[in-house]
């Protein structure tokens, strides 16, 4: 067997160079510099993402789409940008990048990660945790280390889900094959995209929570956020039964387990609204 | 109980939680059956979706309470601990009252 801690450095490298992995749309960076130049107005930034009809349409149809939840219709960006902010766009266009990566290589984990958005900004209006848009963000982007397997180490990946079969819990077999687990794998993807500190700390940490120092209470709603759709059922994962679940999560957080059938039934109908999202998609693939 | 986009819904659904519009106004309230002239309004006021009691429509995608309950099993099986069970037993209640028709609650 290869040594993991040599498969450890080996992948970190990887992802350092970007060597098969998605980099961030081009578009983004000229955006980064519209954005940091004080003088640039709202509407220059949105001829700059009109240029790019893909993303505009992406832009649009997130913007519409279930997750967010607005209930007039978006129909230009710049519309579109002073909803939802500059820097939930900026993020926006970036996972779009992503989700057509996990679309195609796995349906059933890019549900996942839509249910867990969405459980997680429910739980954020309900604990009043700061900007729940972005929190959602973080819920979107929780498995990313495993999107990472799946599309740059493909046969580790394929041996990863044989020590699953054999009885191996997914985090041990992740950690004997890559040396490394897929939440410590997208936290540092995200680190080299300069993402937020508190995403990449909620991503790192949404298994253990013993590794988010500063931001303690969001980490402890990805954690729980992620336990919830696993319970529910929702889209598909390498768990077939239920992730290991920290009780401290509800401790930091604030939840009475009397509350779990609010979240649950503020839940099911969000569900409903992503699951014609994501089938509508899923026909426009094939 | 299912939430449908405004496409699926037909006369003589009932309402399974108040229908609002763009501005956030309450349109219709619980268990209100709805008819033709309020699905136009509705339209008119870009009402997206609607949750409604029962489960009206079939959708290829959706489980049967049988195989949702089957289903639960299977995640928990094998899990002691106590909130886990908790979850258990809540998402049992939500998922039996989502596919009750919803007649008793009016």
């Amino acid at each position: 067997m290869a040594d993991p801690s040599e498969k450890r450095k080996e992948v970190k490298k990887k992802i350092r160079k970007l060597e098969g992995l998605p980099a961030l749309p081009p578009i983004i960076q000229k955006l980064n510099a519209l954005i940091e130049d004080e003088r640039s107005s709202l509407t220059q930034i949105a001829d700059l993402i009109e240029k790019d009809q893909v993303i505009t349409t992406k832009v649009l149809r997130l913007a519409n789409s279930a997750f967010y939840g607005f209930p007039r219709k978006v129909s230009t960006v710049q519309q579109a940008m002073m909803l939802l902010g500059i820097n939930v766009l900026k993020i926006l266009i970036m996972t779009s990048s992503i989700f057509e990566i996990i679309s195609k290589e796995d349906v059933g984990l890019w549900e996942h990660s839509v249910g867990v958005a969405a459980c997680a900004k429910i739980l954020a209006e309900m604990k009043e945790v700061s900007d729940p848009q972005e929190i959602a963000t973080a819920g979107l982007l929780h498995d990313l280390g495993k999107v990472v397997q799946m599309i740059a180490f493909k046969e580790d990946y394929e041996e990863v889900k044989r020590k699953v079969e054999d009885g191996l819990s997914p985090l041990q077999a992740e950690l004997e094959v890559f040396g490394i687990d897929h939440a410590e794998m997208g936290a540092f993807l995200m680190m080299q995209w300069n993402l937020p500190e508190r995403l990449i700390e909620m991503v790192n940490s949404h298994h253990d929570l013993s590794r988010s120092k500063k931001y303690r209470k969001e980490s402890a709603l990805l954690h729980l956020a992620d336990l919830l759709v696993h319970a529910r059922g929702y889209g598909e994962t390498t768990y077939v039964g239920l992730p290991p679940f920290d009780p401290k999560a509800l401790t930091i957080l604030k939840v009475d387990p009397s509350e779990i059938k609010e979240i649950y039934l503020k839940l099911e109908p969000r569900l409903y609204e992503l699951k014609f999202f994501t089938e509508e998609l899923k026909r426009e693939m094939t | 109980m299912q939430r449908l986009p405004l496409s699926y819904i037909r006369p003589g659904m009932k309402t399974f939680e108040e229908v609002v519009d763009a501005q956030g106004r309450v349109l219709c309230g619980k268990g209100v059956e709805l008819t033709e002239s309020m699905l136009q309004k509705f339209q008119e006021l870009g009402v997206s979706y609607i949750t409604v009691e029962g489960t009206p429509v079939k959708l290829p995608w959706e489980k049967t309470l049988e195989e949702e309950l089957e289903l639960l099993e299977k995640r928990f099986s094998g899990v002691k601990d106590e909130f886990l069970l908790h979850v258990k037993e809540v998402l049992k209640e939500v998922l039996m009252m989502k596919h009750s028709s919803g007649a008793k609650n009016g």
